[in-house]
């Protein structure tokens, strides 16, 4: 492979890995509060419908993204009231969740297929900076929601780890019980992660119907969502590290076609993705033990203030 | 456009069956308000034929079924005495269930399958209802009461390569491909031999997708076949993404040359696509229409009747929009490449496309691209020279020709 078909398989794993890093930022926030949500693939495919019918019918494809998050928002809505409220078993809450959002996108989707989007996504080249050789295109050569997931990890990353914010919402994943006594509201905190995590799975799911393909597919999201987590635990639930993970996969998701001509099989390579998430979480698995970090103590398990 | 074409003809049609299409509307009307009508032809009345056609996938805007949903529009607006009904996104398992329901509950006459996986179903159906008429598309399976029908694209396909391969800078021209199937492997071979008649120095590459339709990874195909320096594309997939991807580059300023697939599609790509491909399934649906309802066919009768039609009957026309054969932006630009044939002598690649456009149109067919000697990528002659393929061996293809630098995936 030469330097050329390398160099734009890298540029190419930026948009491609971009709905990875938004559904995975996501599922970082809302595990840890302490809530696990297997629904990230019903949320982001439900972004993909509602985002794509919502730019079809208005033009605009801003308004589409704002549909997809609020599409993705309420489904987490559910999936908060149900394994919070109700303290039902979130495992299962979260694989109904991306069942139902499978089954509703599918319905409501006929009607979209082999319609084409009146309006185009482009890459804005930011002036001067874009004509930076090499980092140029790598960086300041994208669409606007591939700059916003530039912005996002760092911002979401800093208000994780050094806010006050960022510290009530670790302190109910790990310990809720002990973060409720120190007068943070568990409830409120966890509601408010599970529901923002809906609302990136939404985006990531319309990037996928509005900007990335854009056509609507019945079940276009193929198993992203499930990445998503499996990237959430790869990325020791660090933003920072998701940003890695992502554009890993998404790496990978472009070199398909480009191994093609070396003669690999096309049907293996299509695995290659859950291959990798396989290795993924092998290594980070490892990681967890040796370095005694990462999985949030209390995720999975519902609080109730009677039983402290 | 499509639509002005369309209705220019669809005019003169009218024109043709004014008389029979007033009793029609006259019989459809509300009846409260009895108007005053020219006798009607009494036998417009009388004879009926209810048609029934089974899509696989959704009509949407472009593509396959599309284009058959297209015909099936413009026969019933042309046809008085005929009425027509469709499902649309019949799973190819599900055939029977919807041919029983046509047959038992709404008394269809003839029913159209328009997809391969239901070949098998069709058939069965025949046996099922001996006294119906049925038409499988795309398939090879015939008997007494069902007949098979194809619109062929492969000297469409070639013409495209001719362009290809004359306008190619980099001397690279790549194929974003749906299935390794026959159908695809012909249409591949049929654009090399195109591209390498006026420029044997072009190689083609090949991208699978294992998918008919799948907007995202065609775009990455057509990227990835691109990023190798490819700068002409054409396609098999039920959307125009490889001619937006030709566009956006071409846009960028790295201009990249498509060809519309199925459906004019020129609209996506105004300075990328050349040309294309594009059918007109009505004139297959108008021949066999016609003829089941004069009794030409008649549900014993069938067992030969296979329709593989292609230029010389308009059913297929070149072209990224109807009517413009090629984009005028590239005219001057294929003009200017000229190229030494055989029998035509030196002559632009221009003249010779509207050439051989003439030659496979006329009623003879004067001009095959399948012609030998073809060798395959071995070098190995597989069509001796001067002789033709024969519709089975095209039917069967399974090898690629000289130039093609992929492989087919087993």
């Amino acid at each position: 492979m030469d330097w050329q078909v390398f160099w734009t398989a890298v540029l190419a794993a930026i948009p491609a890995g971009t709905p990875y890093l938004y559904a995975t930022l996501g599922e970082i926030y809302a595990e840890r509060s302490g809530i696990l949500n297997l629904g990230v693939e019903g949320m982001m495919i439900m972004g993909a419908v509602v985002g794509f019918g919502v730019t079809l019918s208005t033009g605009n494809p801003w308004l589409g993204f704002a549909a997809a998050a609020l599409a993705g928002a309420l489904l987490a809505l559910i999936h908060a009231f149900v394994s919070i409220t109700l303290r039902a078993n979130q495992i299962i809450s979260g694989l109904a969740l991306t069942m139902f959002g499978l089954g509703l996108s599918g319905l409501l989707g006929r009607r979209y297929i082999g319609t084409p989007l009146p309006v185009r996504v482009r890459e804005v080249p930011i002036p001067i900076l874009s004509d930076i050789p090499l980092v140029g295109d790598l960086l300041f050569n994208h669409d606007p929601i591939v700059y916003l997931s530039f912005v996002l990890v760092p911002v979401l990353g800093f208000l994780l780890f050094h806010t006050r914010l960022g510290i009530s919402i670790r302190s109910v994943g790990e310990n809720p019980a002990t973060a409720d006594a120190m007068g943070v509201n568990v409830f409120r905190v966890r509601y408010l992660c599970t529901v923002w995590g809906g609302v990136l799975a939404g985006i990531a799911g319309a990037y996928l119907s509005i900007v990335y393909a854009p056509a609507w597919i019945e079940g276009m999201t193929a198993g992203a969502g499930w990445i998503a987590i499996a990237l959430t635990i790869f990325a020791l639930w660090s933003p920072y590290r998701a940003l890695v993970g992502a554009y890993l996969f998404g790496g990978v998701k472009v070199l398909q076609y480009r191994l093609q001509p070396l003669g690999v099989s096309p049907n293996l390579l299509n695995t290659l993705p859950f291959v990798l998430t396989i290795l993924v979480l092998l290594m980070a698995t490892g990681e967890v033990r040796r370095r005694r970090i990462g999985m949030p103590a209390a995720l999975g398990i519902p609080y109730s203030r009677e039983e402290r | 456009m499509t639509e002005k074409k369309r209705l220019s003809r669809r005019d003169f049609l009218k024109k043709a069956g004014i008389g029979a299409a007033a009793v029609t509307l006259a019989a459809c009307a509300p009846q409260q308000t009895p108007t005053p009508q020219p006798t009607p032809q009494p036998e417009a009345k009388e004879k009926k034929l209810k048609a029934a056609f089974i899509y696989v996938g959704p009509i949407g805007d472009y593509g396959w079924t599309h284009a058959h949903e297209v015909a099936r529009r413009y026969l019933e607006e042309r046809y008085p005495w005929l009425e027509t009904t469709y499902a649309e996104s019949v799973p190819e398992g599900d055939a029977m269930r919807f041919i029983d329901r046509y047959i038992q509950e709404e008394n269809a006459d003839i029913v159209f399958t328009t997809s391969f996986g239901y070949m098998d179903d069709t058939i069965r159906a025949g046996e099922k209802y001996p006294d119906k008429i049925f038409f499988h598309c795309s398939g090879y399976k015939r008997r007494q009461n069902v007949g098979t029908y194809f619109a062929e694209l492969y000297q469409l396909f070639y013409l495209n390569g001719l362009m290809a391969g004359a306008l190619t800078q980099t001397n690279k021209v790549g194929y974003v491909a749906a299935h390794p199937i026959p159908e695809v492997v012909r249409h591949i071979n049929a654009f090399a031999l195109g591209v390498r008649e006026v420029n044997p120095e072009a190689t083609i590459d090949v991208r699978w997708l294992f998918s008919w339709f799948d907007p995202a990874k065609a775009r990455e195909a057509a990227e990835s076949l691109i990023a190798t320096g490819v700068d002409a594309l054409t396609f098999t997939e039920d959307s125009p993404t490889v001619i937006e991807v030709g566009q956006e580059y071409t846009e960028k300023g790295q201009p990249v040359y498509t060809f519309g697939h199925y459906s004019p599609m020129q609209q996506f790509g105004p300075d990328s696509v050349v040309s294309g491909r594009l059918v007109r399934w009505e004139v297959i649906y108008e021949d066999i229409l016609a003829k089941v309802y004069a009794g030409v066919y008649t549900p014993e009768n069938l067992a030969d009747v296979d329709y593989w039609w292609m230029l010389k009957e308009k059913t297929v026309e070149l072209g990224g929009e109807f009517g413009v054969p090629i984009n005028p932006k590239f005219e001057d630009a294929l003009k200017a490449k000229t190229v030494n044939d055989p029998l035509l002598g030196e002559i632009s690649v221009y003249d010779l496309i509207f050439e051989r456009l003439k030659a496979m149109s006329e009623p003879t067919v004067v001009f095959d691209p399948f012609t030998g000697p073809i060798k395959d990528q071995n070098g190995n002659v597989r069509i001796p020279e001067g002789r033709r393929a024969t519709h089975d061996e095209l039917w069967t293809i399974d090898w690629f020709v000289e130039g093609i630098v992929a492989e087919i995936p087993r």
